[in-house]
């Protein structure tokens, strides 16, 4: 015992900061980078609070003279509910094709199961992010100049906007599989495809299904909006009605959306759930 | 089938002397060098060793000395960076897409954590094993030959699974969970084994069960085995040979029954404290 304390007497006082000097400094400079950068940001808006606060009333005054109350009578047309059924038709087209081509696409995209790093991970990468990169509203435009006004155009620019969507929450899913069975597939003389069904799909197919859910939910909130560039479904009454300006239709369509979007919402998050318990 | 040559073919093919079969070496590996990087370090520097038909071959050594890695660039799911391996006659490096996964199938391997696919039933994880010579359409429709499902069953049976056959893979404990890959790799109807720690996820016990059952199997189906494991006195016990490993270099080579207490430090000597 006497040795012991004889040991840790001579030994050097140890000490511990949780503050290391440059690893901790880079990062407290760069948090207060971002601070000053968002306050001046703010100071170079110029914002006037009384103004800003001053919108709230103003809004409700409007939104109470003139766009109430709602032309119920024009959303509960034969015409009008066409065109709802027409953008969940459009929804669900664009989220199926969407789904079905993004799922080849995240393989390659997938870092660790990818067919070739050098060729198809580079292609599968581009082809997702192109689709993400641009607005479904410019699609929709892009189509529309290509194929005209019409339910074509909108699903074909909801598609592409379904595979940049499912596309990347796919790849992610992909990279994190367990590469244990693969790597077994693998050993047993398997192909590539036989690999991907064999050893992926079982792991990653309940998160893809909910993954598919959600897109054909964040597809039918595009789709709303798709109409308003013509390219079908309820948004072109969107459009005509904004321009002009019958306030209280255009309040009884934005209450439509906003419940349809509320009831997709309510019934993906359920089906996500019941899936999730599956696993 | 034309690409599945004999030893003997091969060895022709190859230039070498025509041998009686049993001679012959199954496995030949000559100089084998392994990195994972280029610049990075060596794993492997230059292993020799040879297994023959009626081996089971233990790779022993202390933890990081590559033990995975040579098991492992046998069937290449590790690519060798340099020297020689010759299965079946064959010179594994130069196998490319087709060949390679024909060679695969040939070559039976149970995994550490035995990389069963959890979501999957029992049997279909057993099944599995066959995908090698399962064309793209019956594989798609998960159509196995009648001949096959009656494998898997027997097999099963052989390892005491046939009550759990409808299973999920992730509702078995660990010890069947390896039977359920001990019996996937058989489905091959391997003509070598590889066994990566076969054990090392399971208790000692369970362990010592699972060793015996892999070493009665491959006495009665006659595959001779690469088994890498990290518990001495059970690689003492089962396996008649014994390779020991350290930081990349082979330091022993020998029968199991010649292995002295030395022999044993001499390996493990950097762990020694």
């Amino acid at each position: 015992m006497a040795v012991a304390t004889v040991e840790t007497a001579a030994e050097p006082r140890r000490s511990w900061s949780r503050y290391r000097h440059p690893s901790s400094t880079i990062r407290f400079a760069v948090i207060l980078g971002i601070l000053a950068f968002l306050g001046w940001s703010i100071a170079f808006l110029n914002i006037d609070l009384s103004r800003v606060l001053g919108a709230f009333p103003r809004l409700a005054e409007i939104l109470a003279t003139r766009y109430f109350p709602p032309d119920v009578g024009y959303v509960t047309d034969a015409d009008f509910i066409h065109s709802v059924v027409r953008t969940l038709e459009m929804s669900l087209l664009g989220g199926f094709f969407g789904v079905a081509c993004s799922i080849p696409l995240a393989w390659l995209a997938a870092r660790n199961i990818t067919i070739s790093r050098r060729i198809a991970y580079p292609f599968g990468r581009l082809a997702i992010m192109c689709s993400r990169s641009i607005h479904e509203t410019i699609w929709t435009i892009l189509f529309v100049t290509v194929l005209g006004f019409g339910m074509l155009a909108g699903t074909l620019a909801l598609t592409v906007f379904c595979i940049g969507f499912a596309g990347k929450l796919f790849s992610d899913e992909l990279e994190a599989i367990d590469m244990g069975p693969v790597e077994a597939m693998r050993s047993v003389g398997a192909g590539p495809l036989q690999v991907f069904q064999y050893a992926v799909l079982p792991q990653v197919r309940v998160a893809f299904t909910g993954i598919a859910i959600y897109t054909w939910d964040v597809a039918f909130r595009a789709a709303t909006v798709v109409g308003f560039f013509g390219g079908g479904g309820m948004g072109w009454y969107l459009k005509r009605t904004t321009q002009q300006l019958e306030s209280t239709r255009v309040a009884a369509i934005l209450l439509v959306i906003i419940g349809l979007v509320l009831l997709a919402e309510l019934g993906s998050g359920w089906l996500r759930k019941r899936i999730a318990r599956m696993r | 089938m034309k690409h599945e040559a004999g030893i003997v073919e091969g060895r022709i093919a190859r230039g070498l002397p025509r041998y009686e079969e049993e001679q012959v070496p199954v496995l030949d590996v000559r100089n084998l060098k392994v990195s994972y990087t280029s610049s990075g370090p060596q794993i492997l520097k230059g292993i020799n060793f040879s297994v023959d038909s009626s081996d089971f071959c233990a790779v022993i050594g202390p933890s990081g000395a590559g033990k995975s890695t040579l098991i492992r660039c046998v069937n290449r799911l590790v690519e060798p960076s340099e020297g020689e391996i010759v299965l079946f006659g064959q010179d594994v490096r130069a196998l490319r897409g087709g060949e390679l996964r024909r060679l695969r199938r040939r070559i039976g391997m149970i995994f550490q954590e035995f990389n069963l696919v959890n979501r999957m039933s029992v049997m279909d994880n057993v099944l599995s094993g066959r995908l090698g010579y399962t064309g793209p359409f019956r594989s798609f429709f998960k159509a196995f030959t009648r001949e096959d499902i009656d494998r898997a069953l027997h097999l099963l049976e052989r390892v005491g699974l046939q009550d759990h056959v409808d299973k999920r893979a992730d509702a078995l404990s660990g010890g069947q969970r390896q039977r359920v890959g001990i019996a996937r790799a058989l489905m091959q109807k391997p003509e070598i084994l590889l066994l990566d720690e076969p054990t090392s996820a399971l208790d000692p016990k369970i362990s010592r069960d699972v060793m015996g059952l892999i070493r009665e199997l491959a006495d009665e189906f006659k595959v001779p085995v690469l088994c890498n494991i990290h518990d001495v006195q059970l690689a003492l016990e089962t396996c008649n040979r014994i390779i020991g490993m350290q930081d990349g270099y082979k330091k022993f080579d020998g029968l199991a029954k010649g292995m002295q207490k030395r022999d044993l430090d001499e390996i493990y000597a950097m762990e020694v404290l």
